[in-house]
């Protein structure tokens, strides 16, 4: 067996939490109706907490009780964005990373993104093959069983494809598409970091509620039979500068 | 040794009627078999396997070691391979404790049952929860009806993250729908879900249709699990989920509707 130990630098999912606050009291005020009786909301993914917006710092903050709170959520904090210096001891006490220098590399890496794919749509140059690009593809999440009422899946970056259905009081969110084969049912939540590009795509569509970027809809008298329980596209349209949902089946020949 | 847990969510769907009689099932088939009831504060189990006057310590004693397991185990008067674990009337749910659960369960190991069948009480708290955690095998009951059906699914999916098999990323528990108080005169009026709508949303194999009956409300009533109760057609379908659940193939039956003939409406059934 190879006993060779190494250290590679890479990338790997989380969730960033921009919080304006910094007193978990406050934030437990704030976050109860949103979490309301749900223990561990999140699965244990791994946290960054960015604190660059908050505007008026305290001198003394309860850091591990902020760690506490994050974790009764169900997140792992494992690091820091957007602190002052004044903390850097109270952080290291607690194990907590600085990550304000990869954010910024992060941050450049993004924005040199567009500036890439602008000259694209210039006639002449070709885009070039994506393989080539640099930029690590959104993971997508496969679900191979059933999501069951209760239930939540969550994918914070990219999209997520259903391959035996959801079940009604289930919840599928994802930033980006969300794939259904099989009876989509429950709330289905695509573009839940603003993409307005998301689309919700499903071979038997019935959900209770669906939504993209935030424009959202429910189903209360039922769904019309036009798209009820048939393969359906869901994504948004813009109309004079208003967003709406539009819904309508797919041909499938 | 498995342990299969009867589970729901919802109440009133016939998780203990079930308990009661797939345990006597198993035991009838020479298989020894514990019986736990999980409903600490509500205890019904020995009301339905009629052994309620002989219940001296039951399960919380046990895991409080104020009894010794054998002391709290009692024999069915119907199967000599059957034995039941009462719950607690007085004690609270608080006194369900994973550590103390766990010692029941290998201590019954160490006994050399054959199987250990977790009378699940409703809902999705503390007592469901210690009755699915060590569980191999899950009976979903579920009634022909939307609101049980929703239950049921949301108990399936507790199964899926808070059972140890699931927790300890083992092979999942294995899942079997049952189906009691099923009408097959009301599914074909169109007042019930049939079998097969059940099926086809909560996606998971059926063992087995439990007709309506009043024979089970009179078998309740007497302290007799509905499997010993002969020529009733509770009895037989319990019998046939028994043998399903052991690998035999069995057709279903009890689950069409015929309208009676003219005769027989004219001159009453017999």
């Amino acid at each position: 067996m190879s006993e060779d130990v190494r250290f590679e630098s890479g990338q790997f999912e989380g969730i960033v939490v921009r919080s304006p606050l910094v007193s978990p009291a406050r934030l437990a005020d704030v976050l109860h109706k949103r979490f309301a009786g749900t223990e561990s909301y999140f699965g244990g993914e791994p946290a960054v907490l960015d604190f660059s917006e908050v505007s008026d710092w305290p001198e003394q903050v309860d850091w591990s009780g902020l760690v506490a709170f994050f974790r009764r959520l169900g997140l792992q904090p494992i690091g820091v964005r957007g602190v002052p210096e004044s903390f850097d001891a109270a952080l290291k006490r607690l194990h907590l990373a600085q990550l304000d220098a990869t954010a910024l590399r992060l941050e450049a890496v993004r924005r040199a993104e567009p500036a890439k794919t602008a000259p694209a749509a210039a006639p002449e140059t070709p885009a070039p093959p994506p393989a080539d690009t640099p930029r690590a593809a959104a993971p997508t999440k496969f679900i191979d069983r059933p999501v069951r009422s209760g239930q939540q899946i969550y994918a914070p970056e990219g999209d997520v494809v259903l391959m035996a259905g959801s079940n009604p009081g289930a919840e599928i969110i994802a930033a980006g598409s969300i794939h259904c084969w099989g009876p989509l049912r429950g709330r289905v939540l695509a573009g839940a970091g603003g993409n307005l590009q998301a689309r919700i795509v499903a071979t038997h569509f019935g959900p209770e509620l669906v939504s993209i970027a935030g424009i959202y809809q429910t189903f209360e008298n039922g769904l019309p039979p036009s798209i009820a329980n048939r393969a359906v596209q869901v994504k948004l349209q813009i109309i004079q500068g208003q967003s709406h949902l539009l819904i309508e089946p797919i041909d499938t020949i | 040794m498995r342990i299969v847990v009867v589970t729901s969510g919802k109440g009133g769907v016939g998780k203990t009627t079930t308990s009661a009689a797939f345990a006597s099932g198993l035991a009838l088939r020479g298989f020894k078999t514990a019986v736990i009831d999980f409903d600490v504060g509500l205890r019904n189990l020995d009301l339905i396997m009629g052994c309620e006057r002989r219940v001296v310590y039951d399960f919380v004693n046990v895991l409080q070691g104020d009894a010794k397991l054998t002391q709290a185990l009692i024999k069915d008067k119907h199967v000599d391979t059957l034995h039941i674990l009462p719950a607690s009337q007085t004690k609270d749910k608080d006194a369900l404790t994973e550590e103390g659960v766990e010692k029941v369960i290998k201590e019954l190991e160490t006994m050399g049952f054959d199987y250990v069948v977790c009378d699940s009480p409703a809902g999705i708290e503390r007592g469901a929860l210690m009755a699915l955690l060590f569980a191999d095998e899950a009976i979903v009951v579920t009634n022909p009806e939307v609101s049980s059906v929703r239950d049921s699914d949301r108990i399936l999916g507790i199964l899926q993250s808070k059972s140890r098999r699931a927790m300890e990323g083992r092979e999942p528990v294995k899942e079997h729908l049952l189906v009691t108080r099923y009408s097959a005169k009301r599914v074909e009026e169109g007042e019930m879900l049939s079998y097969k709508d059940i099926q086809e949303l909560l996606r998971i194999p059926l063992l087995g249709v439990i007709p309506e009956s009043d024979a089970v409300l009179q078998a309740s009533n007497q302290g007799v699990p509905a499997i010993h109760l002969k020529g009733t057609d509770v009895a037989e379908a319990y019998a046939d989920v028994v043998s399903r659940f052991l690998g035999e193939d069995k057709p279903l039956r009890f689950v069409s509707y015929e309208k009676p003939s003219l005769i027989k409406r004219l001159f009453g059934s017999t």
